[in-house]
């Protein structure tokens, strides 16, 4: 292991290892911990710039309960929400499929294909922003949520087709070959054989989808118009405007606009991170 | 004809029934496609207004669609010819939708972003849905040279680019000082990783509050040093600063730096996790031998660990410089591109241009937009390039 593992040199270090870690992930985390703090003062603690010190007052309740009464925060969730879903299952569903087809087929066109998957996987955002406004405006979906999930599963399905194609690529090709000669057809081998173990793969691309799309700001802003639709990432940020200068009311709200994609970090970790490094340094 | 022999022969026969059945419910779906309107729908479910009814309706024309997909797909296996060479069939029918679907929202619309950018067009059609546009040229590439606001995206793109680039090894840091099994290490872990996990939109508020001169982290930390406490006239506490804290971002020389450090903060995160990875994979062997001839310390890090280290290295210069040219949820929720466009980025520029609070310049922001792509493309071929090489020694 490297660096040398703390407990194998002096005890001078091995303790001080341990109480500088701490401070360390104090100091990485203090912008989120001192909005933390925000969130639960009062406002009167902000104007005479309390913002290390104890709270003179504990208005956590209070200040996440006026972010609910003042804002549709419930409504921006709820929002999220029905565009995220629907984007993790059809952007997963197709990747399976696209994956399949592009590491178990040894045909001419599967490593060209997969480039054009990842390739439109890295464009900017930009480029793709006219004319996919202008296709959904022809086909009568832009300002709609419906609209914003098929562009969102499309350009998904690059990400996931790279992660699937990468993971099916390392399953053992014989069982696939052993199958073929028993007779066994090719949709069958796939629902049978390869997706019960690609599962893993999926959960993985899922939860990596779904915080993708729940922090989703830019395609939010540019395919939906009416407040009723926004997300909570756009909604969070007309807040701003709103509660000019209540960073009371602001921090609380950032807070809860973060917390469920937190939540899902926690559950998956182990998912989540294999899935951010491409399969490229597996394990 | 032997038994056995006709067994062979019909095993690759069409067969006759679900082909049937698969071409009724073909015809059905188009028939059904080719009849739905906007109007029809709106009439059935009691909208008063067409508009009212497009979720509905392009909900049910997506249900024919794939009704007829399917059914397509079951006359086709169920052919002769698909039974012959399914090997050769199978790889178009598994690959056909996603590819079509990506095709259509992602591959088209980037040639078609660049003829927009040698039209002037403001996005709209006249009554008869006629383009409303007109070609010129090169002309909005001319524009562009002469455009301060281009050249200010255009640097602060390389800054953002230059900048970003101390995520990879600032997280390589963070990795090797996290990198050991004491007690609770993996919590820590988690929890480093933590600003990643966030919208850059949360963090972009975090950290406009955390700028803030009057109420906030910074004004706090200068505080400690230029100001202190005193009590006014009337009595209350007011703070007397010997200098007065900046406003970061209303000040055009700071402000990119600062939204850019508050980029690098999840940047930061991310590349830790890859290179956390990394080191998990690194072969002990290698290290005892390393260490065996005498490697120490640095020596050790650069000659036995970063060659193993290159995969991660590689993934994280490539998201590394996808995240710095992607740079737009920060701008938008800290400055907007102000002070005087001071922040702005051809990412930012190109959507205030094209649907920002100017009228619409679609041919405009799609010339600037094709600049970024042509940045962009540079490192996407090198990413190609490299997955090839991988791939052709895989096999």
């Amino acid at each position: 292991m490297f660096p040398t593992p703390v407990e194998k040199l002096s005890p001078g270090v091995n303790i001080g290892y341990r109480l500088i870690l701490p401070i360390c992930l104090f100091i990485w985390l203090l912008p989120l911990l001192a909005i933390f703090m925000t969130s639960i003062r009062p406002v009167i603690d902000i104007n005479t710039g309390n913002v290390f010190g104890i709270p003179s007052e504990f208005n956590m309740i209070e200040n996440y309960a006026t972010v609910f009464a003042k804002t549709d925060a419930w409504s921006y969730m709820a929002n999220t929400l029905i565009i995220t879903i629907p984007t993790v299952i059809i952007s997963v569903a197709l990747a399976c499929i696209t994956g399949y087809a592009l590491a178990i087929y040894n045909f001419r066109w599967a490593l060209p294909l997969f480039f054009v998957f990842v390739a439109g996987n890295f464009v900017p955002f930009q480029i793709l922003m006219l004319p996919v406004i202008d296709m959904s405006n022809r086909l009568e979906i832009f300002n709609t949520v419906p609209g914003l999930v098929m562009f969102h599963a499309a350009f998904q399905t690059g990400f996931c087709t790279l992660f699937m194609r990468n993971f099916m690529k390392a399953l053992p090709f014989e069982l696939i070959e052993s199958a073929r000669i028993e007779g066994v057809d090719e949709f069958r081998i796939f629902w049978h054989l390869v997706l019960p173990l690609v599962r893993p793969a999926i959960a993985a691309l899922s939860v990596l989808i779904f915080t993708f799309i729940w922090n989703d700001f830019f395609w939010a802003t540019v395919m939906l118009q009416d407040d009723a639709k926004l997300p909570i990432t756009v909604g969070v940020r007309s807040l701003n405007g709103e509660f000019v200068q209540q960073w009371h009311l602001i921090s609380a709200a950032s807070l809860l606009a973060a917390v469920p994609p937190v939540i899902m970090f926690f559950l998956a970790q182990k998912h989540f991170i294999a899935g951010l490094t491409l399969g490229a340094t597996k394990g | 004809m032997t038994e056995h022999a006709m067994r062979l022969s019909s095993k690759y026969d069409t067969e006759t029934k679900p082909v049937a059945i698969g071409t009724a419910v073909l015809l059905v779906c188009i028939v059904f496609l080719l009849t739905i309107s906007g109007t029809g729908v709106a009439d059935m479910l009691g909208y008063a207004r067409k508009i009212d009814a497009r979720v509905p309706t392009f909900l049910l024309r997506m249900f024919f669609l794939l009704v007829a997909l399917a059914a397509a797909f079951i006359i086709f296996t169920n052919t002769s010819t698909y039974k012959r060479k399914r090997v050769a069939y199978a790889p178009w029918m598994f690959l056909s939708v996603g590819l079509i679907f990506f095709l259509i929202y992602v591959i088209i619309p980037i040639f078609q972003s660049i003829s927009y950018s040698l039209t002037r067009w403001n996005g709209l059609y006249d009554i008869n849905g006629k383009w409303t546009g007109e070609w010129v040229g090169l002309e909005n590439y001319r524009v562009l040279l002469e455009d301060p606001n281009f050249t200010t995206s255009l640097i602060n793109n390389v800054l953002w680019l230059a900048l970003f680039m101390l995520a990879v090894p600032i997280g390589l840091f963070i990795a090797l000082f996290l990198n050991q099994t004491v007690a609770g290490i993996r919590f820590y872990k988690s929890l480093f990783f933590f600003p990643f996990v966030i919208s850059q939109v949360v963090v972009g508020l975090i950290f406009s509050w955390a700028y803030n001169p009057e109420f906030g982290l910074l004004s706090e930390i200068w505080g400690w040093f230029f100001c202190e406490q005193k009590v006014n006239i009337v009595g209350n506490l007011t703070k007397v600063c010997s200098i007065d804290p900046p406003s970061i971002l209303g000040e055009a020389k700071y402000a990119t730096y600062a939204i850019i450090a508050a980029g690098l903060w999840p940047q930061i995160a991310y590349c830790m996790i890859l290179y956390l990875t990394g080191l998990n994979n690194v072969s002990p062997d290698q290290i005892e031998a390393g260490r065996l001839d005498g490697a120490k310390g640095w020596k050790m890090l650069w000659h036995v660990i970063l060659p193993q280290l290159k995969p991660a290295t590689f993934i994280a210069v490539v998201v590394t410089v996808i995240g710095s040219l992607r740079s737009f949820d920060m701008i938008a929720t800290m400055t907007q591109g102000g002070p005087f466009g001071s922040t702005n980025v051809l990412a930012y520029y190109m959507y205030d241009q094209a649907v920002g609070e100017g009228v619409g310049r679609y041919g405009y922001g799609s010339a600037i937009a094709t600049v970024l792509f042509v940045i962009m493309l540079c490192f996407i071929s090198v990413f190609l390039w490299r997955m090839y090489q991988d791939e052709r020694t895989e096999r």
